[in-house]
Order: C-alpha cells, then structure tokens, then sequence
C-alpha cells in the first residue's frame, strides 16, 4: 500500500507549487475543492463517510498533479461520484453534475467541458490510477466515538464536547491534515480542541493505567503537546481565512501562452507567505515559538515568514489562546481583523452538523447511532445483477 | 533548470479555446505521459492463453516480462457498457481482495493498466493481477485421471473451510460458491477465487432486516432461503455451498443441477427432505414460500443417498451437517473443522505429490464439455432463465 502521509516539506513542494501556483493559492483550491464536495454531497443526501471519503480522494489526487492540468470542480464532483459506488451509497454521475451546476457559477462550470459526463468517467480512470486503487478510507469520526465511550464526567458536557469535536473534524476536511496524520491523531486532537473550548476536562477515563498521563495517551502514544496544538491550529487557520479576502474566483488560468514555469517558480526552498494550514505553522518536533523566529531549520525550513494571518499583530498569544486564557478570550476576534471569526460554530458550517446523517444522536453519545460497520455500510442499492 | 518539466513545456503553442482549462490536447499529452507510479502498465505482463471468463470480464494466463518464470492470472475489468464508469462490483471485489489477506484466498498482486492513448480515447483498461493458480476444482474433478483419496478430500474441503471461516470472520460474504471458483495450485494449495459477487454483510439488528438481493450464487449451488427469497441471508449461504462442493468431490459432478430455480427447489426437496415449518422454523415467512411449488412430505435422504458415494461415515455426517435447509441450524466454518471427519484416520494429507502427476493446467474453462446445458453465470442476469437442460428422463438423478 502506498504511504498517504507526508510532511510538510512535501506539502509545500507539490506538483500545483512546481507548477507555479504559490501554496497559499493551492490552499484555497484544496479549501474550495473540499467545501464544495461538502456542499454537493450534503445536498445530495449523502452520509458523513461518503463525503469525506471524497474529500481524501482529491487531497490525494493533487498531490501528484497540478490544479493547472485539473480544475478543481470537476476533479470534486469526480471523487464524490467514485466515493459514493465505494461507501456503497452510489449516486448516478449526472445527478451530480447536476447539483454541482446549481452550486457553481457558470464561469466555474464551464471547467466541466463541453460534455461534463464524458469529463468525469475520463477523470475517473486517472483518479484511481492516481490513488492506487486504494479505495477504501478511514476517518476520524468513528474514532472521535469510539473514545468518548471511554470518558468519563457530565454527559452533557460531554456530548456538547464531541458535537463540538464532530465540528470540527467536519471542517478538517477542509484542511491537509488527512493527508499528514492518521485519523486517529486527528480524532484525538481535535477532542483536544473541542474540550479546552468547551471547559470539558477530563479527568478520568475507562482503562485508565498509571502510565496515563493524558486520556488519549491510551488511544495514540507518544503523541506531545506540539502535535496536539499544531493540528488544532490547522483547524483554526481556517476560521481566520475566511475573514480575509479570498482572491478572486478565478481557477488557475493557464495563459494561452504559457511564460517559462520557473519565472513563477518561487526559489526552492524558500515557502512562500501562506495563510494556509500547509504552511509551517508549527514544526511537528519543535518547540512553538513566537512568530515563527527561527523555527524549524532543521527540517530544511526558512524560518517562517511573517505572520500574515489573523492576529498576526498581536503575536502569538493571540494565537494560542487555548490555555488559561477564558474561553470568551478564545471567540474574540482578532484585532483588526472583523468581522470577527465566531469559534465555534464556522459561520459556514453550522451547529448541528452539515451532512445529512447527523452525528450520532447525542444524547446517547455513548451508543453510535451510525455505528459504521467495519467495511461499507450495506446499503442494497445497485445490487449485482 | 529549463526543460526539466520538457514534454509539457515542448507541447506547441496553442491557442485554447476557453481560457479556464487546460486545453484538450494538451491535456490529453499530459495524461498519456503521466508516469502513475501506483499503477503499472500492463505490458509488464505477456497474455499466454485465456483461461476463463469472470463476473466482469475475461481471465488470462499471462508472463512477467522481467522473469519467465513468474505467472500471473490477470482478470479484465469490462467497462464497455457501463454508464455509471468504473464498475462498483469491481470496485467491492477490489475493495474486498485488498482487505482479505490469507493463503486460502487467491491473492491480488496489483491493479494495472494499458496506456491511454488516442486510439483508447484516453482511457485506460484495468486488469487485476493475481498469482497464478494451475488448475480449478472443477477441472480437477471433470478429469477422470485425477483420483482424490479421501485424505486428499480432506485436505480441500479442510483448506476451502479454512478460506471461509477466514472470509466470514472479515464480515465477507463470497455468495459465490462453486468448484469453478475454488483454485488450487501445482503445490496443492486451495484459494477461493472470484470475488465479484462478494459483499460485506453485517448481523442485522433487531427490527432492521438487511435487504442483499437474492439473485447470487450459481443456481446449482443455491441454497433453499435464496431460491425461497430471503434477503437477509448470511454466512450459510456458502456452507450451503461448501457442502454441494464436498458431495462433488466424490461424485465429481454437481450434485443438483436445477435448470429453473423452482426445479432447484424441487432437487434440494428430493434430497434434504421438505421445506416445512417443523425443519426449518420462520421458512414460511419467507417471500416466495408461498409462491413456489413446495414438494410436500419429502424424506429426508442426504445420508441415504450420498453413502453409496461417500464411503467414510464421517464424511456423510459432515455433509448432512452442511446441507441442512434451515440456515440457523447449518453448520459455520468453524463448527465444520471441528468436525470428526477432520479428526480421524486418514488425516488430512498434502495434495502436492498427487497433482505432481499431473502436468497440464486444468481448468474448467479449458475442460472438454462434459456438462450439457451447463450454463456457467446464468444467475448473473437479471430475468434471464437459464435454458432448459436438453431433456434425458434420468437428468433429474442423473448424479445418484
């Protein structure tokens, strides 16, 4: 099986990047892409698991091309189309087509072609040529249950922790973090996140050993303190990008006359200024430093160029308000920056949650109401002949 | 470093046509040089013979280049009429091989391709590549000159039992049990093969049914709640068909051969006995029990029947164990290797020495002819009734 993990070097160095699209612009196409197959595969009633399968499908799929050779709509639509056959909730591609036309511009659509359908099945054989064949994929969302079973404290509490968390795994989505940790990291982290803003502390936990010194030290080991707030603040970034300007609509135009790709070409090296969450915000094994002084040389990295995101005046306290400060401090807007980012819910993606399967039933927090089986969901249609 | 990007930066100027997009040529040079470095081509490989005829498509025997002495079996996936793209009964036989992991299951190497080119319309053709299996039960057994001493039959329905518990326990439903579809190799090992009608199953909970449609599994390997409609069915499903298999190991030929699924109804009838209430408790419930001519007052004659073939009473024991018509009360893989007939003199023994003698691959697909009528995926279309068998008075018993 292939590796499906980089770091962050790599999520820099991709193939949109050599192609001269800055990171930050790469990172609004993936946000766009991802929120987009939320959208159609919402809209289409298709369940949580269905959506997100998608949404790795394309986060894997440009990494190895370029939003230059494939525009970002239609390679959408194509993973939400090979999502649904593979979680078994197929839905017919012209029905897709259909709710991706009502969602888009016509400007944008007109990136399907003159016979979108066609597009799409040519689109489809080198997508799984592009994921190896490795269909099937695991999200963070069974995770995030399976371990709130094992806490213990107020129910309510509780429950208003994993919606919370459920949240923000949603919106995860729309960030690389699938494609730097396992959704076991993921599910961990973002519980993190989600009790610190909730005021749920947990304090005990079924299975608790004396070697425990953090409940999900008995989900994922030898995970530090770093990690958890870098995932966290991958998150996060998003709701302070959306406070900025996006920079246009447009897809990356090919100019009919292409200049020398290195013109563009940002020295190796060197990452460009980026809001995104592919940006270094954080080297995995370094210790967070304010305003990216001389962070992470060691993993080849430029110190990290100056902040030019949310709070970035105030320095990183701003930033990092997830200890100590209230959690009124944490919803407060940035300065200078309205309107301000509300923290929880992202103004896009509501509480309750987006997709059509509601996260479980919380209430009983403790029984799955999905409880995804272990493979795909028998779902009868398209039954082999 | 100019040129290193060359076959894109070499592509003339042209003049697209809408501004947003790539343009075609352009981009279909870049699809064609695209070096997938997940997906090999399938020139790596050299076809030798086709060897069968899958779910999806057509199997050849086909060479590794870079070794001769590698074989593969590589399974065409058919596409050509699909509306909906990539098949999703490839995508779950894809999905499912590459979950399953085990020596009695055939093993899928790689997924590869063809090159897209102008003359494919950029799109490739897939093929699933397995390791090469020399021979199928069902050309073994369609060979007089193959002899299976009882040890040997042990040794397959030990390993083909094997394969299922292994199977059921990843929640995989293979659904389409037959001797065609169980492979062995020149060393005598057994894999389950075909897994295109395969489904995940899960245990349905209280209240909520599961819905599989019950058009699966060749008729003659059918058990008694598909062809009565049930379409919450389970594991038994194939240890009715392990069970079928097992019978053919020593009459060497199916054991029912229904050509409609009512006449299959009725065979299973005349050999397991009646499908009534009082057997199989909760059978009347089923959609079709009441729209299916059921042979009333049938005896029980599985041991009856099968001992003039099945000399080692154990064996008999074992295969009245696996064809009884109340799936509940059928036994899973589990309870089968527990099974005396596994425990006792002769033991299981090794089959390499026994296929040693045998050079030629046998295959069903390349056997003689030697079922008339035999229609081997009859149950894949929907609607479609198998032909009737050319009529001899004897067909019905032509096994016992």
């Amino acid at each position: 099986m292939p590796y499906w993990y980089y770091d962050k070097k790599d999520l820099q160095n991709t193939p949109s990047f050599r192609d001269g699209i800055s990171n930050e612009n790469e990172n609004r196409y993936r946000k766009e892409g991802a929120r987009f197959i939320i959208d159609t595969g919402s809209k289409m009633d298709l369940g949580y698991n269905t959506v997100a399968t998608g949404v790795v499908y394309f986060h894997r799929f440009y990494m190895f091309h370029s939003f230059r050779t494939f525009p970002r709509y239609i390679t959408a639509c194509c993973c939400l189309f090979l999502a649904g056959k593979v979680e078994e909730t197929p839905k017919k591609c012209k029905d897709i087509i259909k709710v991706a036309r009502s969602l888009l511009t016509d400007q944008k659509f007109s990136t399907f072609g003159e016979d979108p359908k066609e597009e799409v099945m040519t689109l489809e054989r080198i997508l799984l040529q592009t994921i190896k064949f490795d269909l099937q994929v695991e999200h963070p969302y069974g995770y995030l249950l399976k371990y709130a079973k094992c806490l213990k404290g107020d129910k309510t509490k509780l429950q208003k922790m994993v919606q919370m968390a459920w949240t923000f795994v949603n919106d995860s989505l729309c960030t690389t973090l699938c494609l730097q940790w396992e959704p076991e990291v993921i599910a961990v982290a973002l519980m993190f996140l989600a009790g610190k803003l909730s005021k749920f502390e947990v304090v005990d936990w079924n299975g608790r050993i004396p070697k425990h010194n953090a409940w999900w030290d008995m989900f994922v080991e030898d995970i530090t303190m770093e990690l958890l707030e870098d995932i966290c603040h991958q998150v996060l970034d998003l709701y302070s990008m959306q406070a900025q300007p996006s920079g246009g609509d447009s897809p990356p135009i090919p100019s009919t006359t292409k200049p020398p790709k290195n013109e563009k070409k940002p020295p190796s090296g060197t990452p460009p200024t980026s809001v995104s969450p592919v940006a270094p915000v954080v080297n995995k094994t370094a210790t967070p430093v304010k305003n990216g002084a001389g962070m992470g040389v060691g993993m080849g990295m430029e110190p990290r160029p100056e902040l030019p995101r949310a709070g970035a005046g105030a320095g990183a306290e701003a930033r990092f308000p997830l200890y100590g400060a209230p959690p009124g401090a944490y919803c407060a807007p940035p300065p200078r920056l309205p309107p301000p980012p509300r923290l929880p819910p992202p103004p896009r993606l509501p509480l309750p949650l987006v997709y059509s399967e509601p996260p479980p039933s919380y209430p009983p927090v403790l029984v799955p109401p999905v409880p995804p089986p272990p493979y795909y969901p028998p779902r009868p249609y398209y039954p082999p002949p | 470093m100019q040129g290193v990007t060359a076959p894109r930066e070499q592509a003339p100027p042209v003049i697209s046509t809408s501004s947003t997009i790539l343009n075609m040529r352009e981009k279909e040079k870049y699809i064609e040089d695209f070096d997938f470095p997940f997906c090999d081509e399938s020139s790596k490989y050299e076809k030798v013979a086709k060897i069968g005829q899958g779910t999806f498509g057509e199997v050849f025997k086909a060479r590794a280049r870079n070794s001769s002495k590698k074989f593969v079996a590589m399974k065409k996936v058919l596409m050509d009429n699909e509306k909906e793209g990539f098949p999703i009964t490839a995508l779950r036989e894809i999905k499912i091989l590459q979950l399953l992991k085990h020596e009695n299951v055939v093993n899928l190497i790689e997924i590869c391709r063809t090159k897209a080119t102008l003359h494919n319309k950029y799109r490739s053709t897939f093929y699933l590549v397995f390791d090469f299996c020399e021979h199928d039960l069902a050309g073994l057994l369609s060979n007089v000159n193959v002899k299976f001493s009882l040890g040997e039959i042990k040794k397959v329905m030990q390993q083909l039992l094997n394969g299922l518990y292994y199977i059921h326990s990843n929640k995989i439903l293979h659904r389409d049990m037959k001797a065609a579809n169980v492979l062995i190799t020149k060393n005598g090992i057994l894999k389950l093969a075909d897994f295109g009608l395969a489904r995940a199953f899960s245990v349905a909970k209280s209240g909520q049914a599961n819905k599989y449609t019950n058009r699966v599994v060749t008729l003659w390997y059918r058990p008694p709640e598909l062809l009565l409609g049930d379409r919450n069915y389970g594991p038994p499903v194939d240890m009715w068909g392990a069970g079928c298999i097992m019978a053919e190991m020593w009459t060497r030929s199916p054991i029912m051969q229904g050509p409609t699924e009512q006449q299959q109804l009725i065979l299973i009838s005349q050999l397991c006995g009646s499908c009534t209430p009082d057997v199989w408790p909760g059978v009347e419930n089923l959609d079709l029990y009441n729209k299916m001519e059921l042979p009333k007052g049938q005896k029980r004659k599985v041991k009856e029947r099968l001992k003039h073939y099945v000399k080692d009473p154990y064996g008999c024991d074992l295969l009245d164990k696996l064809l009884q018509l109340d799936p509940a009360k059928r036994y899973d893989a589990d309870t089968a290797l527990n099974h005396d007939f596994f425990w006792t003199d002769p033991m299981p023994c090794d089959l390499a020495s026994m296929l040693a003698q045998h050079t030629q691959s046998m295959f069903e697909y390349l056997a003689p002819p030697r079922r008339p009528g035999h229609l081997r995926h009859h149950h894949h279309v929907a609607g479609a009734q198998p032909k009737p068998v050319p009529q001899d008075s004897t067909y019905q018993d032509r096994v016992f």
